[in-house]
């Protein structure tokens, strides 16, 4: 079985480690085991405890119980700095980088300097750039890090950890800011270091991605370790049962459903991000009364773009958006036009302070019956909510408690039941089920199927190509910023989704296989 | 803000106990520290904070003495409450004062034969749109620009206080008084005089227009659209973008009613108390209406009590001062002490956790979204 | 009085003495607020520095004019340091907001001036006390029209010389001053890269206490050598706004100091002058030049992007 495993030495061994934050258990008992010159995948889904079992081994957090075994000694790791002592070094989901220093000044920065306090820039630049040349890592030294592409921003935290001469290195889903071409290279660069005796541990969860680049595989559910094997004795069928506790089937409630007329036009549509780079490039959608379309694709392709533009909350610079024929400035003051689940319910659709009855009228307080000339109508809100709360099913402890009391599934049955008070034309909802347990999940997507069968037009956001698929009745697949292609929510279409997600357009994939 | 909105009598009251627990103790805290130094300096705190009291509310000369000190920093109070309460930090309460009283004593001065019914609201809108016009540009650059107001409003209060020197400035000043000893303007029309509310005394009718302001501000805040809007911008401004709030729209409102309110201290001062602008008439009334809102947790009814509290220490601080020789100053360390007390977290948090719930003012939630 | 020459030097001279103490107290602010955390209580600090200076050289009053200024000087850095350490134990430590923080402070300062200043003065008042000591430097002072203006002035002001540009040179040039910029950046790297956030801006905000506390002494016994209640009189203020018109580097700050320095000094001989323009045009000259500076200044460079936020870590 693992003949060949047992026998390379350990290089790390997070055993038996348990984390909890007040009632909540992250991990339960976790045990981790990472070979000299192996990549080892630690798969789960959001909240399955990987998070915090990695900010455990890097000092951020220390374990209730369990204990830390590097090369076959025990150590403890009470802070970042000493994790790095020890030669663990991590590339974070958000970058540990400073925006207005240049790229050498960020891999100096807590480093011991030769001449302190002295910064000895000309050497480190040199080391950096041999570096940089040795692994094929293309990086800008004197950049300032806000100008470098997140790939480009990836690349030098790899490069950061590499100086500091880190022996196990841990990415924390890094492919989620890559285009599908750059993920090719960092695969290669794993492989390299890897080679070369160190240690990978590599974060997802993407089940192909584990399958493509892993040696050995740990999967962790709801904080428990629920399988550890050779990536080559799993399947993908194992791997997702293992991640989720139950057969996944793609199956769908009902058939695609075609819909009527056309509630949302989108044409030609240019926009620029925060940044000032390209946005959206030039989209056309539309999406008509009574159908769900899904917008699959890798996360910060243009989806967060367009939902803004959608809802007149970014400006457009080319092209039109006509929402019932009405431009998107009107979308959020006008009822019974646009319903928006934004991406970040706490941040963004919820008002952590205000209690729930508040929350209910975020949007209807200004008209009868919340307020009357001018007065709010305090009895009237608090009806609304009673009901509401009754009609969605929304566990709490009643419309005056605050909302940021309630648990996750139940804030974002709070933000739909909101968004769909006036029986909106367009619901667009973005991400919808990220970050809840299961059944809130099932909650969430029913809910919007219940929208679709009222008649409204559904724009459907999400990374979670399997919710994608079980819920839409088109599928549009978004690429830097423009639309690829159309596919029906067939699990045979999968590869062309795929496809299209690395960037290759519907006609080039279709062309290619028929020749 | 509780009334009428479906708590139970005895939750309202345990919510009101509870946020008045944090400030209370505060102040208890921060008197105990001063007598601490009241003790080195070598006098008896009990005789000194006796007088104090005494010089406060002693008698109806006293009250009146305590009312009279109220009325401007009630009126910043509100001002700056009203700002916190959308997020917005306006610490030009001081220039807006100046130019409200500047506008209202123009407006004062005009021998226009007007009645009093007349001549006063006249006086006292002109204050309002002085106030307002000084936050226009600090508002406009916070919500259109993204510049943060508090280095903005901050810089202009010094330039209020010099036009306003300059207005009434002796050889030059376009409504300066020639030849007199100080650097004033004339009186002003004795229509546009606030009525004396105790014969004998200087307390005017601005301490009535204040309290009435308060209520309508908290009825404002807590009962109107407007209000609704305010709250949610200073509770999460993102989500509020989210549901549709114009912030830019909602930003000039409040600064320009803030900065209006502040307008409103300045012109009260020169039609109630003063009768004519003076150079440098305030002794800081703007920044203690930071203190004031502070106490209150921004709640306009609270801001009645807090600037009252302020008010006695000022009042007392004179009689302290002649019974006991204590300086005046000393008022100020214990405002200081009351504020850093107040700030300093682990008595809100400890507090807090015994109400389940606590105590917020408007910018925890941005701090904490940090 | 004629516009000549004689009129140039008296004003640059007076320029440059006036610009000095700002110009301490902003070096000491841009560190601040390059860690991240906002200083608004630099008036505060300067008052107290200059109380606790005259205070310092009042109860030296025999010794060596030299002697007693320096530890005027010290003990001034004390005072000013000593006040920002409570804005630091707040805001860093308590995560308190750091407006309301620096106001207090301010408040605090002027009524323990002002109360402090009775005690050891009575109704005294005003008694002059030893400053610090004037130098005249050979042969650079010599120099037509400059050499006046530049280089005969008290010790102090040559101190305001150097010391921007050494702040310059450890803030870009150094470890600590990295690890300064990083933390009012993006402190999460910080703390990541094994440095205490906590510590870095703790020693950022009593530096800009302790220069602001230099700033008063310079206000105090650089020219004039008595203490009056509040002398500072708003001086903490235009500091703040000439650390945004010097976008955040001590040296720009400096010189955006120096133009303010100009204007008071302008302002104070106005009136002689005849110029036509009232006196309080001039007062609030700096004051609406930062105004400008901060309203023009969008696009050009940004504060500090963790300015004023409190540090947490695990925070997502």
């Amino acid at each position: 079985m693992e003949d060949g495993r047992h026998q390379t030495p350990e290089l790390l061994r997070m055993d038996r480690i348990t984390k909890s934050f007040g009632p909540l258990l992250a991990d339960d008992a976790v045990t981790l085991d990472v070979r000299v010159g192996e990549i080892h995948a630690l798969l789960g889904e959001n909240g399955a405890g990987k998070s915090t079992l990695m900010k455990v081994l890097y000092g951020l957090h220390q374990p209730d119980s369990g204990e830390i075994w590097l090369d076959g000694r025990q150590i403890t790791i009470g802070s970042p700095h000493e994790a790095v002592a020890h030669g663990i070094g991590m590339v974070h989901q958000q970058f540990m980088l400073v925006p207005n220093l240049t790229a050498t000044e960020n891999v100096i920065l807590g480093m011991r300097a030769e001449r302190r306090p002295m910064l000895d820039l000309a050497a480190a630049r040199k080391r950096l750039v041999e570096l940089a040349r040795e692994y094929d890592l293309d990086v800008d030294p004197d950049a300032p890090v806000w100008q470098m592409s997140l790939g480009g921003q990836q690349r030098l935290e790899i490069l950061k950890a590499l100086f500091r001469g880190a022996r196990l290195l841990v990415l924390d889903e890094p492919t989620a800011v890559l285009a599908p071409s750059e993920v090719g290279g960092l695969f290669r660069i794993m492989r390299q270091l890897a080679s070369e005796g160190r240690g990978i541990v590599f974060i997802s969860h993407k089940l192909s991605e584990v399958t493509e680049v892993s040696d050995h595989v740990t999967v962790l559910r709801l904080g428990r370790v629920t399988g550890t094997l050779p990536t080559r004795e799993a399947t993908a069928h194992t791997l997702a049962t293992m991640m989720v506790g139950r057969e996944i089937s793609l199956a769908r409630t009902t058939a695609p459903v075609v819909g009527t007329d056309t509630v949302l036009e989108i044409s030609g549509v240019h926009c620029v991000t925060d940044r000032g780079t390209p946005g959206l490039t030039g989209v056309d959608l539309v999406v008509r009364k009574g159908e769900i379309l899904g917008i699959a694709g890798v996360d910060g392709n243009g989806q967060r773009e367009l939902v803004e533009c959608i809802a007149g909350l970014r400006p457009v610079t080319a092209g039109t958006i006509l929402v019932e024929g009405r431009p998107p400035s009107s979308a959020l003051r006008e009822p019974g036009l646009l319903g928006l689940v934004p991406e970040d319910r706490y941040e963004q659709g919820l008002i952590g302070d205000f209690d729930v009855s508040e929350n209910l009228v975020l949007r209807a307080y200004q008209r009868p019956p919340y307020s009357t000339n001018g007065f709010l109508r305090w009895g009237r809100i608090r009806d609304n909510a009673t009901q509401r709360i009754a009609a969605f099913d929304i566990r709490c402890p009643g419309p005056l408690a605050p909302v940021r009391s309630l648990s996750g599934g139940n804030q974002q049955k709070v933000v739909i039941a909101r968004e769909t008070q006036d029986d909106p034309a367009l619901i667009v909802a973005s991400q919808p089920t990220r970050g809840l347990d299961v059944g809130a999940v099932e909650s969430v997507l029913n809910l919007l199927r219940q929208q679709r069968d009222r008649g409204a037009a559904v724009v459907f956001v999400s990374t979670e190509l399997s919710e994608v698929l079980a819920l839409s009745d088109r599928v549009v697949v978004m690429h830097k910023g423009e639309v690829m292609g159309e596919v029906p929510p067939d699990p045979a279409a999968l590869g062309r989704i795929g496809e299209m997600m690395m960037g290759r357009s519907l006609e080039s994939i279709d062309a290619g296989a028929v020749a | 803000m509780a009334i009428g909105r479906g708590y139970s009598l005895r939750q309202m009251l345990r919510t009101a106990a509870y946020r008045a627990v944090t400030p209370v103790l505060s102040v208890f805290l921060a008197f105990l520290v001063s007598a601490a130094i009241i003790i080195a300096v070598g006098t008896d705190p009990i005789v000194a904070f006796g007088s104090m009291l005494n010089g406060a509310f002693g008698s109806q000369t006293a009250l009146a003495t305590t009312g009279v000190r109220m009325t401007p920093i009630l009126f910043t109070g509100l001002a700056v409450a009203v700002s916190f309460r959308a997020g917005i930090f306006n610490v030009g309460a001081e220039g807006q004062l100046y130019l409200g009283a500047a506008f209202g004593a123009a407006v004062a001065l005009l021998p226009i034969g007007l009645p009093a019914f007349i001549h006063i609201p006249l006086a006292l809108i002109a204050g309002f749109i002085g106030g307002a016009a000084w936050a226009f540009v600090p508002g406009y650059l916070r919500a259109y620009r993204g510049v943060s107001e508090v280095v903005t409003t901050l810089m202009l209060n010094f330039v209020a206080i010099q036009l306003v020197s300059y207005l009434v400035d002796p050889l030059v000043g376009p409504i300066g008084e020639r030849g007199a000893a100080y650097a004033q303007s004339a009186v002003i029309d004795p229509a546009a005089k606030l009525p004396i509310l105790l014969r004998g005394t200087s307390l005017h009718a601005g301490l009535i227009l204040g309290l009435a302001l308060a209520v309508a501000l908290w009825i404002l805040i807590g009962y109107t659209r407007l209000g609704f809007r305010m709250r949610m911008l200073g509770a999460n401004p993102i989500a509020a973008r989210f549901a549709g709030v114009k912030s830019a729209r909602e930003i000039m409102t409040v600064m320009l009613l803030s900065g209006g309110i502040a307008g409103l201290a300045g012109a009260v001062e020169v039609i109630g108390l003063r009768y004519r602008l003076f150079d440098h008439f305030s002794p800081g009334y703007g920044y203690d209406g930071i203190a004031v809102a502070l106490l209150a947790n921004s709640n306009p009814l609270g801001v009645i009590l807090s600037s009252g509290f302020f008010a006695a220490l000022r009042a007392g601080a004179n009689s302290m001062q002649q019974a006991t020789g204590i300086e005046t100053s000393v008022v100020l360390i214990i405002q200081a002490l009351t504020i850093l007390f107040l700030i300093f977290r682990p008595l809100r948090d400890w507090i807090g956790s015994r109400a389940g719930r606590p105590p917020r003012l408007a910018q925890d939630s941005l701090i904490d979204a940090a | 009085m004629q516009l000549d020459v004689a009129f140039l030097i008296d004003w640059g001279s007076a320029a440059i003495r006036l610009a000095t103490p700002l110009v301490l107290a902003a070096v000491g602010g841009v560190y601040a607020e390059r860690s991240g955390v906002f200083n608004i209580g630099i008036e505060g600090m300067m008052l107290s520095g200059a109380f606790v200076a005259v205070a310092v050289s009042y109860f030296l009053g025999a010794a060596d004019p030299a002697v007693a200024s320096l530890c005027a000087a010290i003990a001034a850095m004390l005072a000013g340091g000593g006040m920002a350490f409570v804005h630091a134990y707040l805001s860093i430590t308590r995560r308190a907001d750091q407006i309301i923080s620096g106001a207090a402070i301010n408040i605090l300062a002027l009524g323990l001036t002002n109360t402090l200043y009775r005690v050891v003065w009575g109704s005294a008042g005003r008694e002059r006390v030893a400053g610090f000591p004037t130098i005249r430097i050979p042969i650079l002072a010599d120099i037509p029209v400059l050499g006046p203006i530049l280089f005969d002035h008290s010790l102090i002001v040559y101190v305001a010389y150097v010391l921007p540009f050494i702040a310059a040179f450890v803030l870009f040039r150094t470890t600590w001053g990295l690890n300064i910029r990083a933390a009012g950046d993006f402190p999460l790297a910080v703390d990541t890269a094994g440095l205490s956030v906590t510590v870095t801006r703790y020693v950022a905000v009593v530096f800009s206490g302790m220069m602001a506390g230099l700033g008063g002494a310079a206000l105090a016994l650089g020219a004039v050598r008595y203490f009056t209640p509040g002398m500072t009189a708003g001086r903490g203020f235009i500091v703040l706004g000439a650390i945004v018109f010097g976008r955040w580097n001590p040296i720009l700050a400096s010189f955006a100091c120096l133009l303010f320095g100009a204007a008071d000094a302008l302002q104070l001989r106005a009136q002689a002058l005849s110029i036509g323009i009232p006196y309080q045009f001039l007062v609030m000259l700096p004051y609406l030049l930062a105004v400008l500076a901060i309203a023009g200044a969008i696009g050009r460079s940004s504060p500090p992007l963790a300015l004023g936020r409190p540090y947490r870590r695990g925070e997502r």
